[in-house]
């Protein structure tokens, strides 16, 4: 008996194998525009992943919601194909290349990381198919001369500059750095932008080290760090290293004027995993719900409008991958229509050309497809609540300053 | 020289908590040949339990270890009797496979349950230290070590001590001749496999509160698991932990004397060194 059912399977399996390809859709079935992305919904990147998708889907829902695109006088509702990358540049890669050639998809939304966005680039260049990216910062990217990738984000080497121009502008001011990042693309492009920064505005950098990709123990780092003395400690990193960081800076009870992290301090979890010892920690971040632009018409307008309906629809507040992430669809958004068409060559050549304002602020590129237009904020964690403290003119808050002795808190 | 006593220091506490990452991971490979890639997923499964236990109910980590370990190791004897069991002798691809399919199951399960947020315990006395002579010394991370090296003297007491322990050992020797005398072999696997479960949850609990985790952390737990398992000899309680301290020290002084960037690459060569002249680990019996 048990064969036979095993057969059955089996012929089943070679029927739907066979059937598979039939039923999926072809190109632009004619009025849905499909774009695709390859995600990371598991893996090291996860949790990130996750927040890109709210990002995107938060634009598509709300596209539809509003009647869809209109793009030459033809209306088309949107949707959006996922595949999970598992947080591996490689298969984010072989994912994106079947999303063009199986899937038929128009256009390409990026992964997360700046990893799988340099993997995925490649793809879109040799396919000729237009990506816009809201989440890999790294110049490594746009350094490659390719022509049909955009990234709406503010470079990986400007991150951290602000928390040193704050620091420096404080009672008492900070006159030395320490600087550590993990080994990764993104996190050592950005550890270097800051260091370079710090150097050329009178910031002595005492301390300055790379760690393997992925540590679990990063003791050997923080008593290095202790050693240095430093007025400011920053490091380069995701999530995971954050908190290793500063747990480890506690344990090894390294003072500094100010700690600040490139990735981190935006994501509820990082408040969640350490309590009351997020509180003072510094965080860089491409956007903030306090930002003051005011968008072009076609999308929601301000930045704190952004931030209820987004609440609204996914029940937290929206960190700034979510908005850099639905900011990638925008540029799509108006480069479509000021196309005129669908056409992967038009939209490209728009996207180059495109000066808009969003929410998340200016959607401009240089000639590589950079948004170096576009400037960074600096947020503090204050009694458990994030809010923007830098530059002044878009201050929530005054900066609490300096952060008080681990013993005194 | 301040700095080398630190390092000594984070070396040593470090190392703890890894002799018992790699402790339940030795067991199964040494007694079974099994190289279990499922132990970095338990490892996970019982960080989570105890972050569970922490921010629904408050409930002090610590006291979490033996309701990890249960968990752990009830789900580790179901695994076995009714999973493991069936390729227990089968070529070791199969059993390679079998728990790489585990782990990826596992992994998964945790992802869908508490997502992929990177999640770590604070507790009030979290980042607590103290100071000798300038060197400071994290208090969680002291209990971590304290606790880690209990567990470690309590399974070896079992091992020499119990008659089961004794049968363990000799199943690890001779399955045939343990057969002979008696022994069964499939009980004594249940319990090996059961056991090191229970170890992986209790090492988890006692890495939620010192390190950072995600579900992803298990394949990094796992293979430091490996090294300092190899390292240190397979199949024994005194080679999981001297090779977690000797792993945990060179990591450290390697990050701090020779880059950052290498602490894995000299952590690996040291290995190597080791197993050129020592091929069954420092404390690994000679092969024939």
């Amino acid at each position: 008996m048990k064969p036979r059912i095993f057969a059955f399977v089996a012929i089943l399996a070679f029927v739907a194998f066979l059937v598979g390809p039939l039923s999926t859709p072809v190109r632009a079935a004619d009025d849905v525009i499909t774009f695709g992305a390859a995600v990371s919904l598991t893996g090291s990147l996860a949790k990130e992943g996750h927040l890109t998708q709210e990002g995107y889907d938060f634009w598509k829902d709300w596209t539809n919601a509003h009647g869809g695109m209109r793009v030459a006088g033809k209306t088309y509702k949107v949707d959006i194909k996922y595949y999970d990358d598992e947080s591996s540049p490689q298969t984010a890669a072989r994912l994106v290349e079947k999303l063009v050639d199986q899937d038929k998809v128009n256009f390409i939304l990026g992964p997360y990381g700046s990893g799988s966005t340099f993997s995925a680039a490649a793809v879109a260049e040799r396919k000729k198919v237009p990506m816009v990216e809201g989440n890999g910062a790294a110049e490594k990217i746009f350094n490659q001369g390719y022509r049909y990738t955009f990234g709406v984000l503010s470079p990986a080497k400007r991150y951290l500059e602000g928390i040193v121009e704050m620091a420096k502008a404080q009672h008492p001011a900070a006159k030395t750095l320490a600087v550590t990042a993990s080994n990764d693309l993104f996190s050592v492009e950005v550890a270097q932008g800051v260091a370079d920064y710090a150097k050329a505005h009178g910031v002595d950098v005492v301390y300055f080290a790379k760690y393997p990709e992925n540590s679990t123990d990063v003791s050997a780092v923080v008593s290095a760090i202790k050693a240095a003395h430093p007025d400011i400690i920053l490091n380069a990193g995701h999530t995971n290293d954050a908190l290793l960081v500063h747990k480890g800076l506690k344990e090894q009870n390294v003072q500094a004027l100010a700690y600040g992290y490139s990735v981190g301090p935006d994501t509820p979890d990082f408040r969640a995993a350490l309590g009351r010892d997020a509180d003072y920690v510094f965080g860089a971040a491409q956007w903030s719900d306090a930002v003051k632009y005011k968008g072009d018409k076609g999308f929601i307008a301000s930045a704190a409008q952004y931030a209820a309906e987004f609440q609204k629809r996914y029940g937290h507040v929206p960190d700034y991958h979510n908005a850099e992430s639905t900011a990638a669809c925008l540029a799509f958004q108006y480069a479509m229509a000021r196309a005129g068409s669908l056409d992967p060559e038009k939209v490209r050549d728009a996207l180059a050309k495109l000066d808009v304002t969003t929410f998340f602020g200016i959607l401009k590129f240089d000639d590589r497809g950079l948004n170096v237009f576009k400037p960074m904020v600096v947020n503090q964690i204050q009694n458990d609540n994030l809010v923007t403290v830098w530059p002044t003119d878009l201050a929530q808050a005054h900066v609490m300053w300096p952060t008080p002795l681990w013993a005194n808190r | 020289m301040q700095l080398f006593f630190q390092d000594l220091v984070n070396g040593i506490l470090t190392g703890g908590i890894l002799a018992l990452v790699a402790l339940g991971f030795s067991l199964v490979y040494g007694i079974m040949n099994i190289i279990n890639l499922a132990h970095g997923a338990f490892i996970m499964l019982g960080a989570y339990i105890t972050f569970q236990l922490f921010s629904s109910l408050h409930l002090d980590p610590f006291l979490s270890i033996p309701i990890a370990f249960v968990a752990l190791f009830i789900l580790g004897w179901i695994i076995q009797r009714y999973v493991i069991n069936y390729v227990v002798r089968a070529p070791i691809l199969t059993t390679f496979l079998l728990t790489f399919g585990l782990a990826l199951l596992l992994v998964n399960v945790i992802l869908l349950i508490w997502t992929g947020d990177t999640r770590s315990v604070t507790t009030s006395y979290s980042g607590a230290n103290f100071d000798i002579g300038g060197i400071t010394v994290p208090v969680v991370k002291l209990m971590t070590l304290i606790v880690a090296l209990t567990i470690a003297a309590v399974a070896q007491t079992w091992l020499v001590a119990t008659k089961m322990g004794r049968a363990v050992r000799a199943t690890s020797m001779d399955v045939g001749a343990a057969q002979l005398t008696g022994v069964r072999v499939g009980q004594i696997y249940a319990i090996v496999y059961a056991l090191s479960a229970g170890l992986a949850g209790a090492a988890g609990s006692l890495i939620s509160v010192s390190y950072a985790f995600s579900p992803a952390s298990a394949d990094s737990f796992l293979i430091k698991g490996f090294i300092v398992c190899v390292l240190g000899g397979l199949g024994s309680v005194q080679g999981a932990v001297v090779g977690g301290l000797v792993y945990g020290i060179v990591e450290t002084f390697a990050s701090q004397y020779i880059g950052t960037g290498y602490a894995d690459a000299v952590a690996l060569v040291v290995l190597l060194v080791i197993l050129i002249f020592r091929p069954s680990g420092i404390l690994g019996k000679a092969t024939a």
